[in-house]
């Protein structure tokens, strides 16, 4: 029906009405092209047929997507007098409980519910639906949405965008009656112009004023342009804008072609998105029919028409003027501007380009007035942007948010932070224009001009959200390999320099390159960036300067120290599960030695990458697990226990002298040096050992009258026997290592004395003080903080530990508390400030000292101490937390309550923290950190004092036992190299031979875990909790193992 | 450049088809587009030949060095037969930090072609018993399913390398007609 006078629009506006708000229900299943992506036709067809085959009065359509992509299928439930009501995740199989339900008013099941819409503004009109179902959140209270402004996704995901009358119906098409009516084209520009709308493409040009040259420009012949070549790997908004709600494109397109006078609009939409070239089409098609496009639109005597092109698949088609040579039937190369397109454009005539988003905009503008606009958004940035949150993000969608919000609020509120407990490292704006920006700064607002100061640009609006498991070196290379190979040639810089940056790059991840080849990267790109012809070419460079200037250790890691240490460029390490390895051992080997049976290669294998094998088996926190390629079939290999099983194999038994011998033959001549280090526990212990193997004279000195440090006087016995401890620090003795107990370094031997008499000195002294809590009550007997209780425990001494423990902390300081005071007859709990996912102690620790009888409340800080007459804690007050803001740690802030819980006690064992000792980094009159750790050079660990190198704790802070170790055998690697002037660390291993083969068939089972002493009887002792795998299931555990180490296949 | 063609002209019943979409498409903006694009889709092996370029250059007046470059210019568009079945994998952003990379490779070594291919991720290959083309697409705008395969004009999300090669596999059993 064609609409001639307002008559006409009015009835279509009332039948769109009766579309929209039937008098029976009526559901709309989202069906834009992610929807079917993730089963929503199924839906759609579960809902057709089961209506049909019930006669029921339900009214079913299809209707676009409202943003929150994953949790597709959404579909929209409405009876009338109610609210909308959203469903998330629904599959056929829910389609007979939502039937039901609709007859007896009852809800959906609550694990599909996702929000209601009461009422809802879509600008030019207003829709009411009905109040009610108090229970259900309101969809701006859904985390996902909270703080989202709807302008540009008005309509997206409650209208059938292949219906033009419920378009009508929400108050579509009444901007361009408006503006038909008025007949003031120069003020609707004067509007867009005062409402400061900004190109939504990324270049951000005032639309105002391109539209005003167009208007200018000589006519008749002129053109419009929509530019949907939404090429920016990563953003997909005008996707859906345009498949949810094609008219609303159509409508701005008109009002600028009135007001401007161009009588022609093309759309050049990509070839990649069939269903918006599908519904775009039929969207015009039915404008036609009701005289909405055409030569006498709405009956007010204006012609236009709209054409749709497709592209070909070249990303640089959306650089406007390549975009039109490719309409010219050339290829789409860019050409010099000026003559800009507003003067000498498609065929050479006055041509306005914009971005599909910034054409929805139109609409609203002329309904609302720019002072409405302009309230949203920055002082320069007005209004919204839709941002498509993507990549390792736990909610991904698209997003509308004023300008200016910060990504802080997109990353951690909007999309409910990182996936699979990874900490994310980086978000990358602007598609291949724009850059990475590094968590530290994500309080920066999202605008056209903060992001360009850190290096970025806001481009089209993606933002893929990187952890770290993603390399940044990988990300650059990634992104100059894409511009590369989208590159049209035209030019040099471009078309040459981006293949150089791609070489040197490629060298750079396969571990080839060196500290020219940064220096050169970096001119190279500045060069490019500088001189290119075009858009393409001049930001093409970005990802690689903001990586340089925001992660340039990581490019410094893959130069100098060879390591990736995301475990991307697989060039740079032997597996996935060694790379992750703080101790790098070769794990794939020893492997697949036992799985050959022969022990003691296994042992001698495992013992020269890793000197504390079976205490590290029994504590490590094992990082490999996380990185193990199993897990893609079924679970990570159990690394940890079968290299556990493989020491006390040999350890525990007569074989003991015979490999103490073989680990003899593979040390070097002396070589006369004397090394010096400070402090015996794992970080000392690793570097003396390596160090003595290498042939130097190593003296180890330590506080303490036993080697071990927190090995030993931290960990209680029943995770980790002293026995065991004692044969690894035996075979250290017999490489000639010596020890220098009960000595204090910094007291009664001084640094300067350790330097005299040594060619180098290692500093390894940990982290034993426990940080204190400044809280009343603290002074009272029976506070007592855990590392010197934890001491105590191993040392056998009396503990002051009474009946009633509480605990406070989350590490594994605390939890090793917790279980010791179990096994004393206390009764225990732990109080942790946040939830059980943020604790830092290993989650099998956690789980042990449940079983064990231990309590844990979560979101509780300790807020005072009470004690009673005598001075003895009685009680202690804890406040309820909850989570504010995320810190840069990827953790929510706990945030304290009122709500205050009294838990009676006789004891309270702080475990907060441990800290470096300040005293002695101050006397040592070496460099410290504002964190009060020492400073030392990221590769060769050197302090600022010649010679004297540090590790372990007291370089990072409280860490854990192979971290520590790792740094150790880093340290004594380095300092050989510096004594000897050569690189000898390699020689150390003999060659093993043996299979170099994935296996073909490998071993089927799930992970094999020990068994453990039933929970029952283990607070009675302090027997060792877990009892190792049998030598059957370790050979299982082997021959699940794929080999990646493996790397060329014969066939 | 020479008067006469360097290959042998399209047969009638293209011809005929050849100038029917010329005659569509007329009049359209981008129209050498639509042309190349429709040409492609009715061709069985979905690529153009030289003929076809040739003859469409003949009927438009377009010189035949501007349809070749536009050809050549635009990713799809195929200037050689195509596999039976295609394997589209995604090497947008979003697809690429979720592992899409591993997924090219794995398939590429599936399907014997790793050794194909100069070592850039943009890809187009086609298997000498042409029953596969594995190629890349810059993004699908499908970035909430990364990582994204598609197979045969299906697309399939949050792919897992696994559920990817037991399709290809059964796929590559299917008997040949």
């Amino acid at each position: 029906m064609m609409i001639q006078d307002f008559a006409a629009f009015s009835a279509v506006r009332e039948a769109g009405l009766a579309k929209l708000l039937p008098g029976k229900p009526r559901i709309a299943v989202g069906m834009g092209t992610c929807g079917s992506g993730n089963g929503a036709e199924a839906v759609y067809h579960a809902f057709s047929s089961e209506i049909d085959a019930r006669g029921l009065a339900v009214q079913l359509v299809p209707v676009g997507c409202f943003g929150f992509c994953a949790e597709e299928p959404l579909v929209n439930v409405w009876v009338p007098g109610h609210p909308l009501l959203m469903l998330h995740r629904v599959q056929p199989n829910h389609v007979d409980g939502i039937l039901n339900g609709l007859g007896h008013g009852h809800l959906p099941p609550p694990e599909i519910v996702l929000c209601k819409i009461e009422e809802w503004d879509h600008l030019a009109g207003h829709v009411k639906y009905g109040t009610g179902y108090p229970d259900v959140p309101n969809w701006n209270e859904v985390p996902f949405f909270d703080g989202q402004v709807k302008i540009v996704l008005r309509n997206c995901g409650l209208i059938n965008p292949d219906d033009i009358e419920e378009y009508i119906a929400i108050g579509g098409y009444q901007a361009l009656y408006k503006v038909l009516i008025d007949q003031n084209p120069a003020g609707v520009i004067e509007q867009i112009k005062a409402s400061k709308l900004r190109g939504r493409g990324g270049a951000g040009f005032l639309t105002g004023n391109k539209w005003e040259f167009l208007a200018k420009a000589a006519g008749p012949e002129k053109y419009l342009v929509c530019n949907a070549d939404e090429g920016d790997p990563g953003a997909y908004m005008n996707r859906n804008e345009i498949e949810s709600d094609p008219h609303s494109l159509l409508e701005g397109m008109m009002i600028a072609g009135y007001v401007t006078g161009a009588p022609k609009g093309i759309i050049y939409v990509r070839a990649e998105y069939p269903l918006a070239v599908l519904r775009l089409e039929r969207a015009i098609e039915q404008a036609r029919a009701y005289g909405v496009l055409g030569d006498n639109v709405l009956g007010r005597g204006f012609k236009f028409d709209i054409e749709t092109v497709e592209g070909a698949g070249a990303f640089v088609c959306g650089e406007e003027t390549a975009l039109i040579a490719s309409l010219e039937s050339h290829a789409g190369r860019p050409r010099s501007r000026p003559p800009f397109p507003a003067q000498k454009g498609l065929y050479g005539k006055p041509t306005n380009i914009n971005n599909v988003e910034t054409w929805y905009n139109v609409a609203p503008i002329v309904s609302k007035g720019p002072a409405w606009f302009t309230e949203i958004g920055s002082a320069k940035s007005a209004g919204t942007k839709v941002f498509s949150l993507v990549g390792k993000i736990r909610n991904s969608g698209l997003v509308e948010m004023p300008l200016g919000t910060p990504l802080a609020k997109f990353i951690y509120d909007i999309g409910g932070g990182g996936t699979g407990g990874r900490d994310i490292k980086a978000v990358q704006t602007g598609g291949p224009s724009g850059g990475c920006i590094p968590v530290e700064m994500f309080e920066t607002p999202v605008d056209y001009e903060t992001l360009v100061q850190l290096g970025s640009i806001m481009g089209s609006g993606g933002m893929v959200v990187m952890d770290e498991d993603n390399c940044m070196v990988d990300v650059a290379r990634y992104f100059i390999e894409f511009t590369h190979s989208e590159s049209c040639g035209k030019c040099i810089p471009c078309r040459v320099g981006l293949d150089k940056a791609l070489q040197k790059l490629n060298g750079f991840t396969l571990g080839t390159a060196s500290q020219e080849d940064l220096a050169a990267l970096d001119e190279l790109c500045r060069m490019v960036r500088d001189t290119s012809l075009c858009g393409l070419g001049q930001s093409a460079p970005n990802p690689v300067l903001t990586s340089l200037r925001h992660f340039r250790h990581e490019f410094e890691d893959h130069i100098l120290a060879k390591r990736c240490r995301a475990g991307v460029c697989e060039d740079l390490a032997l597996s996935p599960c060694e790379n992750s390895c703080p101790l790098h051992m070769n794990i794939p080997r020893f492997l697949e030695l036992y799985k050959e049976g022969r022990i003691e290669d296994a042992f001698l294998s495992v013992i020269l990458d890793n000197p504390l094998p079976a205490s590290t088996g029994r504590v490590c926190q094992h990082p490999c697990d996380n990185r193990c390629r199993r897990a893609a079939l079924d679970e990570a290999v159990n690394t940890r226990d079968v290299h556990r099983r493989i020491a006390d194999e040999v350890l525990l038994s007569d074989k003991f002298d015979t490999m103490v011998d073989r680990v003899l033959e593979r040390r070097q001549e002396p070589t006369g040096h004397k090394v010096a280090i400070v402090g015996a526990g794992p970080t000392g212990l690793t570097c003396a050992y390596y160090l003595a193997l290498l042939g130097h004279g190593v003296t180890v000195y330590d506080s303490r009258p036993e080697a071990g440090g927190m090995l030993r006087y931290a960990l209680p016995e029943y995770r980790l026997p002293k026995a065991v401890l004692d044969k690894e620090i035996e075979l250290i003795e017999r490489l000639g290592v010596k020890f220098e107990f009960n000595v204090n370094v910094g007291d009664e031997l001084t640094l300067n004395d350790v330097g005299q008499h040594h060619d180098a000195v290692f500093l390894a002294i940990g982290t034993w003080k426990e940080a204190w809590v400044y809280l009343p009550g603290t002074e009272l007997t029976g506070v007592i903080p855990a590392l010197p209780f934890l001491e105590a425990m191993s040392r056998g001494e009396e503990v002051p530990v009474g009946k009633n423990v509480v605990v406070i902390g989350g590490g594994n300081a605390a939890i090793d508390s917790a279980r010791s005071a179990r096994r004393l007859g206390a009764d225990v709990t732990v109080v942790y400030r946040r939830e059980r996912k943020d604790m830092p102690a290993i989650p099998e620790e956690v789980e042990a000292a449940e079983h064990e009888g231990a309590k844990v409340v979560y979101l509780a800080a300790p807020h005072r101490i009470l004690g009673d007459k005598n001075g003895q804690v009685r009680a202690i007050e804890v406040v309820r937390t909850k989570l504010g803001e995320f810190d840069t740690s990827g953790r929510r802030r706990p945030v304290p309550t009122d709500e205050v819980i009294r838990i009676a006690c006789d004891t309270v064992i702080l475990a907060v923290g441990e800290k470096v000792d300040p005293d002695f980094c101050a006397a040592s009159g070496l460099t410290i950190k504002e964190a009060g750790t020492l400073e030392v050079d990221r590769y060769s660990l050197e302090t600022s004092r010649e010679r004297f190198y540090a590790g372990g704790d007291l370089i990072t802070g409280a860490s854990n036992v192979s971290n520590a170790m790792g740094i150790g055998k880093k340290a004594a690697r380095n300092i050989d190299k510096r004594l000897m002037a050569e690189e000898r660390f390699a020689s150390l291993m003999p060659a093993f031979g043996y299979l170099m083969e994935v296996p073909e068939t490998p071993g089927e089972s799930g992970r094999h875990v020990p068994a453990e002493m039933p929970a029952a009887k283990r607070v009675q002792s302090y027997a060792e909790v877990s009892l190792g795998l049998t030598a059957a299931a370790a050979l299982e555990e082997t021959t699940r193992c794929l080999r990646c180490d493996v790397r060329s296949v014969e066939r | 450049m020479t008067a006469g063609l360097v290959t042998a002209p399209p047969r009638s019943e293209d011809r005929d088809l050849i100038d029917r979409i010329i005659g569509e498409q007329a009049g359209h903006t981008g129209a050498l587009l639509g042309i190349l694009a429709k040409l492609q889709d009715h061709n069985r092996d979905k690529y153009l030949p030289m003929e076809t370029l040739e003859y469409v250059a003949k009927r438009t007046g377009i010189p035949e060095s501007q349809v070749y470059s536009v050809a050549t210019f635009f990713a799809l568009f195929n200037l050689d037969p195509q596999g039976k079945h295609t394997v589209a994998i995604c090497r947008g952003t979003a697809c690429h930090t979720r592992g899409s990379r591993a997924l090219l490779e794995r398939v590429k070594l599936q399907l014997g072609m790793q050794e194909t291919g100069d070592g850039a991720d943009k890809v187009a290959l086609t298997t000498p018993d042409r029953r596969f083309t594995i190629r890349t697409v810059a993004c699908f705008g499908q970035c909430a399913l990364a990582p994204v395969v598609e197979i045969d004009h299906s697309i399939r999300g949050h792919v897992k390398e696994q559920a990817l090669i037991r399709e290809v596999e059964a796929l590559r059993r299917e008997r040949v007609r």
